[in-house]
């Protein structure tokens, strides 16, 4: 008798231990320690699946807070900072054209005789996704950063990095799309 | 249930219990790390993070306080000027950077007012917080018709002075280098001239009393 009771206390403070490491895990993965002030948000990156030797698109979405804006990707000054996406990337991945939105040509209390190639609220990038011929099937988890530089209607702040992770399935499944050009670098490609 | 069984099982249910906690505990969950080289002056932004701005990592200078001394290279000249070496002078310490289309703006009214009341005693000084290469920011300063100091800041510099969060950041101090006014963000010419004359209004220090570096 007694010695079901060590037993069962034995097995009790296993699984207890197993739902702490579970817990402390998923706040790891959720909550990590708030840090600066928020411009821009990464909400999501489409499903794909693609197959090897084969391309699909992908669309990415990023909202930019109000009351901040971002540059374009495409500003209209060479010392404004561009809004630009990069990835780091597996060899069984690779990216094709990017797809920047045009930006809204918007003025500022700031300057209002001045007009600026700007983002705010919702921003959509589009992209292609290959997979060479020899990929391995699988699922991959991308790297991705949103490069960008904010501002609101008095002030401008630094440069930042926005990290976000998405997958992309390389397997049956995927579309085949007209054939793009293939980079492992950070593409730059406006519309 | 043989007691020698049933105690060992125990204990191995238990130690196996400690050990995934520990191994739990020593591993970072989902760490992202991109291991990019991170150029100056780019902070990199956490996946999630609050929406309240958060407590001040390095606090300002406040009005009534002796401004941090520091030295920076001057540009185009790459001179170190020290900001204790224009004491006796009224000092505009404006920080901005080329990106920044509010201090931009703003370049216009320190030109006029530097011409204006460097006669009687004004030192604009402008520190570039740029990643910019020195000849772009002096390009960029001479397009504007720059007329006044520029110095090549430094994120230590920034750190002095509140961590530069935000551009442009402007210190009026007094001929004792005294902060006299503080604004965070743009402002307009009448605001600044006014700082201005209130940093000039003060006596210029004597000897003994100058200096807190």
């Amino acid at each position: 008798m007694k010695l079901h009771k060590i037993f069962l206390f034995a097995l009790c403070a296993a699984v207890l231990n197993a739902a702490l490491v579970g817990v402390e895990k998923a706040g790891a993965q959720e909550a990590p320690a708030p840090q600066g002030r928020v411009f821009v948000e990464f909400v999501s990156a489409s499903n794909v699946v693609v197959s090897p030797g084969h391309s699909t698109p992908i669309h990415f979405t990023f909202h930019v807070k109000d009351p901040y804006h971002i540059n374009s990707n495409h500003p209209l000054t060479e010392e404004l900072i561009p809004t630009q996406l990069h990835f780091s990337l597996p060899p069984e991945v690779a990216f094709g054209k990017l797809q920047y939105p045009a930006g809204q040509m918007m003025s500022f209390p700031f300057d209002p005789s001045t007009k600026l190639s700007v983002y705010s609220g919702d921003l959509a990038i589009k992209g292609v996704v290959l997979a060479p011929g020899q990929a391995s099937s699988g699922t991959y988890t991308i790297h991705g950063e949103l490069k960008y530089q904010a501002c609101d209607n008095n002030a401008c702040y630094p440069p930042k990095k926005l990290p976000f992770t998405f997958n992309v399935k390389v397997g049956s499944g995927g579309k085949s799309v007209p054939k793009a050009r293939a980079t492992r670098t950070s593409p730059h490609i406006h519309n | 249930m043989d007691r020698r069984v049933v105690l060992i099982l125990s204990l191995v249910i238990a130690f196996t219990g400690v050990l995934i906690a520990v191994k739990g505990r020593s591993r970072p969950g989902n760490v992202i790390d991109l291991s990019v080289a991170q150029p100056a002056g780019i902070q990199q932004e956490p996946a999630k993070q609050s929406s309240e701005p958060p407590a001040p990592e390095f606090p300002e200078p406040q009005k009534g306080s002796v401004a941090p001394d520091f030295a920076l290279k001057s540009l185009p000249d790459g001179k170190e000027i020290r900001l204790s070496s224009l004491r006796g002078k009224a000092v505009v310490l404006n920080f901005w950077a080329t990106w920044c289309e509010p201090c931009k703006t703003e370049m216009p009214s320190f030109v006029d007012l530097q011409k204006k009341y460097g006669s009687q005693g004004l030192q604009i000084v402008g520190v570039a917080m740029d990643d910019a290469e020195d000849k772009d920011i002096t390009g960029f300063a001479k397009k504007m018709g720059v007329n006044y100091l520029v110095l090549r800041g430094t994120e230590k510099v920034g750190d002095l002075y509140g961590g530069i969060d935000r551009l442009p950041m402007t210190y009026y101090l007094d001929r004792s280098g005294k902060v006299v006014d503080q604004t965070l963000g743009m402002a307009g010419e009448a605001a600044i001239e006014d700082a201005i004359k209130r940093s000039l209004a003060q006596r210029r220090p004597s000897q003994s009393s100058s200096g807190a570096e």
